[in-house]
């Protein structure tokens, strides 16, 4: 009996949730929530852009990560950001560019502003496309990152031979234009053929074992593009199992850290990295911005990117653009 | 008659000894019964104090907007359940029908009108999904493999289907009004000039203005655009409305009829209960399509919610939705639980997401709190079954 009740006093201490620490804004100034799509190092890197900004420019921020890519686990984190009743900007980065419409409607109905950030709404045209309330897209142009991936490997491999793609889901905006970028980029050179394109529902695991079925069905298989995180840490997974490594070419979008530890070992022959960290900063930046009264924030801003071979990877310039999370 | 008076016998397994209960052995059987309604009380009670903005109208709606596929695809889970099955089918059942009911609009039936539309995607959602609970039920019943081996495998079936049948892809490209039916209410409540409490018949402007005169305008709220839009509250979306009218509908059929006292009865003692006359096959294949049926309304209204069909949108919540139906105090060894329970574990589930958020908390740390209740659950359940002595009726 009295183990049952020490039992149940245990569990009852463990429900009560830690209160956080309250740190004061300043009456004139916004307060900001974001909300990234799932949690991985990429949005990581752009919460420390967000934290940065909200350090050098004195907002408040919250911040919420869904566990995992899905509307119905972001969604409920919006509503409940609307309801605080105390957020006057949402940053977030939509995980399904027609599904979230409806959700992030009702944000804007309800008086906060939206920045999307790494994906977008509707086609990401926010001045003639189906959607027009946010205030800006700030992420990467991801068909000139597919190309660039596309051109590289035409150039490295002299404009012949088989490639492959391992992408995340069909309905992201941008991991879809990145394969598309790339199949750009390929098809300008009548010598490269794509064998395929596999979709692996942003899962590692699922990358490798349709990756390792690719190179038993392609043995002259010269090329692979990760569009990804997931996807390229898969591919080259598969590509060191099968001890083809050096051999076939890995290009992996995201500089994660296993992605650079790849390019060491000379699995992977480029990281394409992306500007989280500006993305972060850029988007409360515009935020603040918009709350003094700028009207001329471009709709669009791509970020660039850096592009990381074994030869510059060691070259501060360079270095400084992979995710690194503390 | 006299059959349901057995079957009603069975389902109410006390056993000698119950007037001779010690006061501890009385206060752990009022706890278990209990429980689950302290801990929600205590959860909206302690973020309502701490935190921003959850103790207000728009948050309670988010609560139970969030907790429409947790109730749906734990409702007819309930019934399986307390029947001593299981049912891991539920999340690709739902993903399938909303696949299905967003392609029955896009590409089946473009051309007609939205009227026409809607009730048959929703007709072909619920009916794919029956059809998979009576692949289940079949299966399950007369082959007497264990639910659980085949409600996985038909799980794996669903989602293969729905993936080939959306192409991978969001079924988007869905009409305009749909979005009103996922996203606007029965009621609004509006603050500022024109503030007060409004019904939702703004349809009926198409028929006579006139009638939006009647009761001073409060059937049909006005207009609103811009700022005015901030101080606009829905309240009872229509997916919440469907779901507590289903969820009302089955509570009462669970207490009340033939049918939820035949699921007490298989959950009790199969054997029992077969030979008290009791149809077993046959209402456990019901039991299933039940169950299939109401995460096809789940995915459907998810169609209508965010204006696309996904083939994921029931994934992420599937076992959330098992965990929610424990929480409530439904025995997995069968034969005992209720529907209101099931409402209160999807509750404070949805109340921990939102509360969570308000205080500034992770809410990855939902997924330990709701670790603990469901094995605290489980672990009432035997204390009850221990002191009511039902236990032994069961192992």
């Amino acid at each position: 009996m009295v183990k049952k009740l020490l039992l149940l006093a245990v569990a009852a201490l463990l429900m009560v949730p830690v209160l956080p620490l309250s740190v004061g804004a300043q009456d004139d100034l916004p307060k900001i929530g974001f909300l990234p799509g799932v949690v991985d190092p990429f949005y990581q890197v752009m919460e420390l852009g967000i934290n940065q900004a909200a350090a050098d420019l004195g907002i408040e921020v919250v911040t919420q990560y869904p566990d995992d890519w899905n509307v119905t686990l972001q969604t409920p984190l919006l509503d409940s950001f609307v309801a605080r009743g105390d957020l006057d900007y949402i940053i977030i980065a939509p995980v399904d560019k027609e599904q979230m419409i409806a959700p992030l409607q009702a944000a804007v109905d309800a008086g906060i502003k939206i920045i999307t950030v790494d994906t977008f709404l509707g086609d990401g045209d926010y001045v003639n496309g189906p959607v027009t309330f946010p205030l800006s897209y700030i992420g990467s142009d991801n068909l000139e990152g597919g190309r660039i991936a596309g051109e590289y490997l035409a150039e490295k491999l002299g404009g012949e031979g088989k490639v492959y793609v391992q992408n995340t889901n069909v309905g992201v905006s941008t991991t879809e234009q990145r394969g598309q970028g790339f199949i750009e980029a390929i098809e300008a050179h009548p010598g490269m053929e794509l064998v395929g394109m596999d979709y692996n529902l942003d899962d590692a695991n699922t990358a490798t074992e349709q990756t390792a079925a690719v190179l038993q069905r392609e043995p002259e298989l010269a090329a692979i593009f990760g569009v990804n995180v997931f996807s390229a840490i898969g591919a080259g997974n598969a590509v060191n199992n099968a001890g083809l490594g050096g051999a076939v070419d890995v290009v992996a979008f995201d500089a994660t850290q296993y992605a650079i530890e790849q390019l060491r070992a000379g699995t992977v022959s480029l990281v394409i990295a992306q500007k989280p960290f500006d993305m972060g900063y850029l988007a409360m930046e515009f935020a603040l911005a918009d709350w003094r009264g700028v009207t001329s924030l471009p709709l669009r801003v791509p970020t660039g990117y850096a592009v990381i071979t074994a030869d510059n990877v060691d070259d501060p310039e360079i270095a400084r653009f992979i995710y690194q999370v503390p | 008659m006299a059959l349901d008076a057995k079957a009603e016998r069975l389902t109410q397994p006390e056993v000698a000894g119950g007037a001779r209960r010690s006061n501890t052995q009385q206060a752990i059987l009022l706890l278990s019964r209990v429980w689950s309604w302290v801990f929600l009380v205590m959860l909206l009670v302690y973020f309502s104090a701490a935190g921003t903005g959850f103790f207000s109208l728009r948050n309670s709606q988010n609560i139970l907007v969030a907790s429409v596929p947790i109730i749906l695809m734990g409702l007819g889970q309930t019934f399986v359940i307390i029947s001593g099955g299981i049912d891991l089918s539920v999340g690709w059942v739902m993903g399938l029908a909303s696949v299905v009911s967003a392609l029955i609009m896009r590409d089946v039936i473009p051309d007609q009108p939205v009227e026409v539309q809607v009730p048959l995607a929703f007709v072909a959602g619920l009916g794919v999904a029956g059809l998979a609970g009576l692949i289940n039920g079949l299966i399950t019943a007369k082959l007497h493999v264990p639910p659980f081996i085949v409600t996985l495998g038909v799980s794996f079936v669903a989602r293969g289907a729905a993936w080939v049948l959306a192409e991978g892809n969001v079924v988007a490209g869905q009409p305009p009004q749909l979005r009103s039916l996922g996203n606007e209410s029965l009621f609004y409540v509006v603050r500022g000039d024109e503030g007060g409490f409004y019904f939702n018949l703004g349809a009926l402007r198409g028929i006579s203005d006139e009638v939006c005169t009647v009761l001073n305008g409060h059937l049909c709220r006005p207009e609103l655009s811009g700022a005015a839009l901030r101080g606009l509250d829905r309240v009872f979306t229509w997916p919440v409305v469907i779901t507590f009218v289903v969820l009302l509908v089955l509570a009462f059929v669970l207490r009340r009829t033939q049918f939820g006292r035949y699921t007490y009865a298989i959950g009790g003692n199969r054997e029992a209960a077969l030979r008290a006359g009791v149809p077993v096959d046959r209402h456990i294949i019901m039991l299933y399509i039940l169950s299939a049926m109401t995460a096809g309304l789940a995915g459907v209204l998810h169609t209508a919610r965010f204006s696309g069909g996904a083939a994921d949108s029931g994934d992420a919540l599937m076992f959330t939705a098992i965990a929610a139906v424990v929480m409530g105090g439904v025995s997995l060894f069968g034969g005992a639980g209720r529907v209101a329970g099931t409402l209160v574990g999807a509750l404070i589930l949805a109340v921990l997401e939102t509360g969570l958020v308000m205080i500034n908390v992770q809410t990855f740390y939902k997924y330990i709190v709701v670790g603990i209740i469901v094995v605290v659950a489980v672990l009432m359940d035997q204390a009850r079954d221990l002191i009511t002595g039902r236990a032994e009726t069961v192992a």
